[in-house]
């Protein structure tokens, strides 16, 4: 962040970027690939099972993509994220339209493994490219959050407008010692949703009724997630983060007990003032007095 | 059937878990140096002794849930983290429950997670787990017979770690288990500190509170051991023998992953004295010369290639470690000036030993 960007007096506490573990859930995208390819050239060349793809040089093509997306389902499934399936289908594509053009369907058995490994790497490449990208600011007045390899994404939160706090740390992150903490601001900025919906189909009779239906049911939680480039993600140390993060929200906003404090502050100035005001009575009134008394004496002197 | 009666009565049925306690009583020792190697290298790889730590305390949160579940009472709380593992039952069942759900906490370490590795090698070695078919009568021949199966099963069990195949993903598979058990067979914790008075101790005194505490329950299992002794006996199988040999065998993998875990600690900590660029070396310098010997080897076969490729990584790694450790480091006190003695001989007032403040 340049001299320029900066406020008025205000000052960087800390520039933090993700931990290079914290794009893990990327990261194992990529290690599995990886992980298959490897076994793939071995199972081919030579493991036990070897014979099983010698009768036929499409048999192990056919295999490492079925594995492949199979995978990809089940992952996608599982986090509700269809890009991973797609991913999986473009490097299935990518590799059958090589072999395809190349006429590599005889040397299948060496290119899956090499493929497999040369994608995995650019995986990395881009993951680690990406988590560069991120540069989180903490000044003394705001976040100012950035990320994007291409577009460029930023976010700036005052601490004033920070409603609520949510951070979290994973097994990884444990280990590590760094974690996401997710800033809540007033318009709901942080939250995401979790979906879920149940159906089910029913075929009653095969030739003269066919019944069907379909029963299914949603709910939707409200859960504290965002981009990465909008929160404070993988930081580490996390503790020491967090801590700061907190004192900087608690110094910037009022809390019940010290809007208590100031309304009872407010209150003494008034009574205060009150008393000043009797003060200058009395005063008034004692300078009154000898007057009187000079006028007495006076009275009786004549 | 030599023996005496009394021997046969009452002495033959313990000479197996006479066997199982000293190998547990081994195991402990080798726990208790591996923890004093992590508190060695604890300030330098916190990351590493905090998954330690979470393996461990997943081996004990497993083994508390599982006890859980073979006493059916239930799981209504599972929570793992770095440094705190939570197992709370749905129903609080008392008397002998709580007390069987208690021995896994306590025990099942030892044994559960050496368990899942022997189901691995029924799988990878063939043909090898014989149990010696003899029935003992006697004291002595209880122990023989324990010990014959010992012998047996740790022949097959060396001879496929010294032949294991690096490049083939079962085994590497299979390493990677057996190095993960070793660092997690800790059942006392440690947590993100060292405390002091946690230790092997510390866990027998634990075992023993917990076992005395019932000694009814005690004497119940004894009388169960001795029964199933002597059913064996009247069928004239070793029923009773292979129970207890089979315990003994979780107790050897879990001292041999033990030991290859220690192996690699100690690895970490000589290695922490090299500088950081060099050390890499060491650590790149084991896959690497494996795979080449492993190519030599395929380009030029000859017997018992594995065993040799293996050996040869070991050899190099430890000559690159010392290489290191001389031209790198001062470790061998070679880059001292020893000449330096002789000004302290000269001046006569000097303190010839150096009193350490």
């Amino acid at each position: 962040m340049s001299q320029d960007e900066l406020l008025k007096n205000e000052q960087i506490e800390k520039i933090l970027s993700p931990h290079p573990l914290s794009f893990m859930k990327l990261q194992s995208l990529c290690i599995f690939l990886m992980v298959w390819g490897v076994l793939i050239g071995w199972l081919v060349n030579f493991s036990g099972f070897k014979g099983l793809f010698i009768t036929n040089e499409w048999f192990p093509i056919l295999v490492w993509g079925l594995v492949l997306l199979i995978v990809g389902i089940v992952a996608s499934l599982l986090t509700i994220r269809w890009s991973i399936f797609f991913l999986y289908l473009g490097v299935f594509a990518g590799g059958l339209g090589l072999i395809l053009w190349q006429g590599w369907n005889d040397i299948s058995s060496v290119f899956i493994p090499f493929y497999s490994l040369g994608i995995s790497i650019l995986g990395f490449l881009i993951v680690e490219g990406y988590r560069r990208s991120h540069k989180y600011i903490i000044s003394n007045f705001r976040i100012v959050f950035k990320g994007g390899i291409i577009t460029k994404e930023e976010r700036t939160l005052r601490y004033d407008k920070i409603t609520d706090i949510n951070s979290k740390q994973g097994i990884l992150g444990q280990i590590f010692g760094f974690g996401t903490i997710i800033p809540i601001s007033q318009s709901g900025f942080g939250l995401g949703a979790d979906s879920s919906f149940a159906a089910g189909g029913v075929q009653v009779g095969e030739k003269k009724v066919k019944l069907l239906g379909i029963f299914g049911g949603g709910r939707e939680v409200q859960t504290p997630r965002t981009r990465s480039y909008y929160e404070l993600h993988g930081v580490h140390p996390y503790k020491e983060v967090k801590n700061i993060v907190e004192k900087l929200v608690q110094g910037n906003v009022l809390t019940q007990y010290q809007q208590e404090q100031v309304e009872v502050q407010k209150e003494q100035v008034d009574v205060q003032k009150e008393q000043i005001d009797i003060q200058k009575q009395m005063r008034d009134l004692l300078k009154k007095q000898p007057e009187t008394k000079k006028e007495k004496k006076t009275e009786e002197e004549q | 059937m030599t023996g005496s009666e009394v021997d046969i009565i009452i002495f033959a049925p313990l000479a197996p878990i006479f066997g199982v306690l000293l190998f547990w009583f081994i195991q402990l020792l080798f726990i208790e140096s591996q923890k004093y190697l992590l508190s060695k290298i604890w300030d330098k790889h916190k990351p590493l002794f905090r998954f330690t730590n979470f393996l461990g305390i997943f081996f004990q949160t497993v083994c508390h849930a599982l006890g859980y579940t073979v006493t059916k009472s239930g799981i209504s709380t599972f929570y793992i983290s770095v440094n705190y593992g939570k197992v709370a039952p749905k129903k609080e069942k008392k008397g002998i429950f709580e007390w069987l759900s208690n021995s896994f906490l306590f025990i099942g370490p030892f044994f559960i997670p050496s368990s899942l590795l022997l189901i691995c090698l029924f799988f990878l070695i063939t043909n090898d787990f014989d149990i010696s078919p003899a029935v003992n009568y006697t004291f002595a021949e209880g122990m023989i017979n324990f010990g014959t199966n010992l012998h047996v099963f740790s022949e097959s069990f060396f001879s496929f770690l010294i032949s294991i195949d690096l490049l083939h993903p079962v085994h590497l598979g299979f390493l990677l288990l057996l190095i993960f058990l070793g660092m997690g067979i800790r059942p006392s914790y440690i947590g993100e500190e060292k405390q002091e008075k946690i230790d092997m101790i510390y866990d027998l005194k634990n075992i023993k509170s917990h076992i005395l505490s019932k000694p009814l329950y005690l004497i119940i299992l004894f009388l169960f051991a001795y029964v199933f002794f002597y059913v064996s006996l009247l069928f004239k199988q070793s029923w009773y023998v292979a129970i207890f040999s089979i315990l003994g065998w979780l107790s050897i993998i879990a001292i041999i992953a033990l030991v290859i875990t220690q192996v690699i600690l100690l690895l970490i900590k000589i290695t922490d004295e090299i500088p950081s660029p060099w050390k890499l070396i060491v650590y790149l310098n084991i896959p690497v010369s494996y795979v080449l010997i492993r190519l030599l080897f395929h380009f030029f076969p000859i017997k018992f290639s594995n065993v040799f490729s293996l050996f040869l990584t070991i050899i190099s790694t430890i000559f690159i470690v010392f290489l290191l450790l001389k031209y790198k480091t001062n470790k061998f006190k070679t880059k001292t000036d020893m000449k330096q003695l002789k000004k302290v001989k000269e001046v006569p007032h000097e303190p010839r030993r150096i009193i350490k403040k």
